[in-house]
């Protein structure tokens, strides 16, 4: 492996690395003891306690500074003649500018967001930077190469977004844990302690016309808190379920779920009780129900009475010690409040619907997406990331390989590498094929077609979008206040009484201020849309969509999950455009399900799960 | 077309560099037309006289208009009408070697170069290359006339704000 001419190449390399975490710290460690001497390390984080077990450059006195900084001083302590050069700084900065990225020989990723993952992207590819790009969940990683040209670049093919739920299964019949986690969650601590004015779900109205309240979650001035605290108890987990139960329809092939009324679940206790523990809980610390209610063990899964009472209790810490946050809450893994309040109320849903209770800690891991990270899969992937840099370095394109770290064996393989894939013809990113947009000129604003179509879906922070040489919009800073003013009035024309009329055959640009990426899209004026499936009025094609379809591939599921992963291959081909070698296709498809579809896109332990299946946690833990 | 590829792709890039970055006091904004339109071909500028000179205090409105052909061509650079200064003529275009096509133009010059290289040609006229007689000639003939008018015209053009 160390030829001379290898050798050579990483001396003589200069590398940016972006992220000084889980994976950061191993690729710092390993390019530094490869032989590497110019690096450049971009992390915005700073050090804490949770990332102590794995990130080995860190030790418990750092906790609070910079991960740049830190793990550039950790390893200039043993390799002190090499440079490094650290950024306590965000990688979407300006002065990370596309001059900036030209200077280096290759980028090497490991970061835990989609979004800077594409910023990054599009920088390398209007910089012609070759990437290095990686990312593990669990025991799964994967690094892929991308060099402009000649791979697909990291957008060339759909990337898997969160798993939504459908309304009605949360609302009304949840039928696995995550369903009540996502109520808990979304709905009911949203409405007690999030904005009111935003849209939810919850039935907020009570049965007796007699209250004047029109919702139900408003607590009057003077009321005191343990009847509120019971009050709403019985609203969401009793008179709620009695409402569902009474649509006879929805429970004729299901299981009737049983309303649930704190009389019955804490037939004994009286309003006072919980009075005397909470003296002790003082405000230094930060408040606790299960600290002020004494339960020590966050793995242990607690009854309904249990859950109960941490439910009233979180309730009234709320408004007791944190009533200043409370309209503007939003729901925070690291909260430990917010986790107790919705663990304890997915409980009790869950005991309503006849699915199994779980801990606060299996909780908390479906309510954050956490996929606990194991420092192994990191050390494994750094190492991988360097090879790759290291053919990058030499020009060594035919033997640049995708790598896929697997859960359990296959073939006797537990890294499987795939030969890159040609760029895909059609990438919205890195070909300059136009886009299509359907969208009704005579009614839709500009606003709405930069919200739903640059912003959501090109990924694009601050767009600027023309129309032939003229500008309708710009955003971002540098703009003076007539101007800003000018492209306030313009978000809301419609498309057809822009200055510049967009009517069906026009074509837009849409550049980004940041990110060097510049598209087209080809208007085509439509007035039907259909609401349910065209819900946003608008349709763009000729881009690749994220697949809204997880293909988990977690371990004993792979068999399961190879038929889904033909489909998604089987539409990228069906795409126009979308050209991979077959062979190749063909090749992942039988070997590794994981390297076709479901790319791993996070990293560490606050890893977005991509399916939240709680059954995936589960297994994971029991190993 | 519409408006150009390449001429609309690189003025896209000079407005995006300007807006992260510009030299203090310079002005340069595309068009704004009424209808709330904003053109990239035509760029409202405002040059300040360097400080120390006797253009020092005046802030004056230059227009640039660039073509189709740009950045092959360079842009047509106009001060108002009977501007004074000996190498702006009469029409108020400015004449300077890097604005010129067939000599000094080259595709990588940026407006913020234009506007500072015509910043520096205010107070560092080039005698070789005449386009107007009045300032021409007092600034060959009557070095303290000329001063004269270049402090006036300082004052008629005072900052907008």
């Amino acid at each position: 492996m160390a030829s001379a001419a290898s050798e050579e190449a990483v001396k003589a390399a200069k590398v940016l690395m972006v992220g000084a975490g889980g994976i950061g710290c191993e690729l710092l460690k390993t390019l530094a003891l490869t032989g590497f001497s110019d690096i450049h390390l971009i992390d915005l984080d700073t050090i804490e306690v949770s990332n102590l077990n794995r990130q080995f450059l860190f030790r418990k006195s750092h906790v609070g500074q910079s991960k740049a900084h830190v793990a550039r001083d950790a390893v200039l302590k043993f390799r002190p003649k090499i440079n490094i050069s650290s950024y306590h700084a965000n990688v979407k900065d300006a002065q990370f500018n596309v001059d900036f990225f030209k200077q280096f020989n290759v980028v090497l990723n490991g970061l835990d967001n989609l979004d800077a993952r594409r910023h990054v992207n599009r920088l390398c590819l209007a910089a012609e930077v070759p990437l290095v790009e990686s990312g593990t969940t669990g025991f799964l990683g994967q690094v892929t190469v991308h060099v402009k040209g000649k791979t697909e670049c990291y957008e060339c093919q759909p990337k898997p977004v969160p798993k939504s739920y459908p309304v009605c299964t949360i609302t009304s019949t949840p039928s696995k844990f995550v369903h009540c986690i996502v109520w808990a969650k979304d709905l009911l601590f949203a409405k007690l302690f999030g904005d009111k004015n935003q849209d939810n779900d919850l039935n907020v109205h009570s049965k007796d016309g007699s209250s004047s309240k029109s919702d139900v979650f408003e607590r009057d001035v003077d009321e005191d808190l343990d009847q509120y605290a019971r009050r709403i108890y019985d609203h969401v987990f009793g008179y709620n379920i009695e409402v569902a139960l009474d649509n006879e329809e929805t429970w004729k092939n299901r299981r009737r779920p049983t309303p649930v009324y704190i009389r019955d679940t804490l037939p004994e206790e009286t309003v006072q009780q919980n009075g005397t523990s909470r003296e002790c809980n003082n405000g230094h610390e930060e408040p606790s129900a299960m600290a002020s209610l004494g339960f020590r063990n966050p793995q242990e899964i607690w009854t309904l009475a249990d859950n109960s009472r941490v439910f009233l209790e979180t309730l009234k810490l709320f408004f007791e010690k944190r009533q200043k946050e409370i309209g503007n809450l939003i729901f925070d893994k690291d909260d430990q409040l917010a986790v107790e309040l919705v663990t304890s109320a997915a409980n009790i849903r869950a005991h309503s619907f006849g699915i199994p209770l779980h801990s606060l800690f299996e909780a908390k891991g479906v309510a954050g997406n956490i996929v606990h990270a194991v420092a192994t899969t990191n050390a494994m992937i750094a190492g991988l990331i360097v090879i790759e840099a290291v053919k990058v370095l030499q020009g060594d394109y035919k033997n640049y390989r995708m790598t896929y770290c697997l859960e359990h064996a296959k073939r006797k393989m537990l890294l499987m590498p795939v030969e890159p894939f040609e760029p895909n013809e059609s990438c919205y990113v890195c070909s300059e094929t136009p886009l299509l947009l359907d969208v009704n000129t005579k009614t839709t604003k500009l606003r709405e077609v930069i919200d739903k179509i640059i912003k959501s879906k090109l990924g694009m922070n601050l767009p600027l979008v023309m129309i032939g040489s003229t500008l309708v919009f710009e955003d971002g800073d540098g703009l003076e206040e007539d101007e800003a003013a000018n492209y306030a009035l313009n978000l809301e024309k419609v498309l057809a009484e822009l200055p510049a009329p967009v009517i069906n055959g026009t074509k837009l640009t849409v550049e980004d201020f940041q990110q060097e990426l510049s598209c087209s899209i080809n208007i085509k004026h439509r007035e039907e849309f259909d609401e349910e499936k065209e819900p946003d009025g608008m349709v763009l094609s000729g881009w690749s969509a994220p697949v809204e379809k997880q293909v988990t591939s977690n371990g004993g599921k792979l068999a399961a999950s190879s038929s889904s992963a033909h489909d998604t291959v089987g539409d990228a081909s069906a795409n126009p455009g979308t050209k991979r070698k077959l062979d190749e296709v063909l090749e992942s498809k039988e070997n590794c399900d994981a390297s076709s579809s479901a790319q791993v896109i996070e990293d560490d332990d606050d890893t977005i799960m991509l399916d939240e299946d709680p059954t995936l946690l589960k297994k994971k833990r029991s190993q | 077309m519409s408006g150009g590829g390449i001429a609309r792709g690189r003025l896209a890039e000079e407005r995006k560099a300007w807006r992260k970055n510009h030299p203090h006091g310079f002005v340069a904004k595309p068009e704004t037309v009424a209808d709330g339109s904003v053109n990239l071909m035509v760029w409202h500028c405002t040059i300040p006289g360097k400080q120390g000179t006797d253009w020092e205090g005046g802030y004056f409105p230059l227009t640039l208009q660039f073509s189709e052909d740009y950045p092959s061509k360079p842009p047509k650079c106009k001060f108002p009408q009977n501007f004074f200064h000996p190498n702006v003529y009469p029409s108020g275009t400015v004449c300077l070697s890097i604005l010129n096509e067939d000599s000094g133009w080259r595709p990588a010059i940026t407006v913020k170069q234009i506007l500072v290289g015509i910043q520096d040609l205010l107070d560092q006229p080039n005698p070789a290359d005449p386009a107007q007689t009045d300032g021409y000639h007092l600034f060959i003939q009557d070095p303290a006339e000329y001063k004269k008018r270049v402090r006036l015209q300082a004052k008629q053009y005072p900052a907008l704000i």
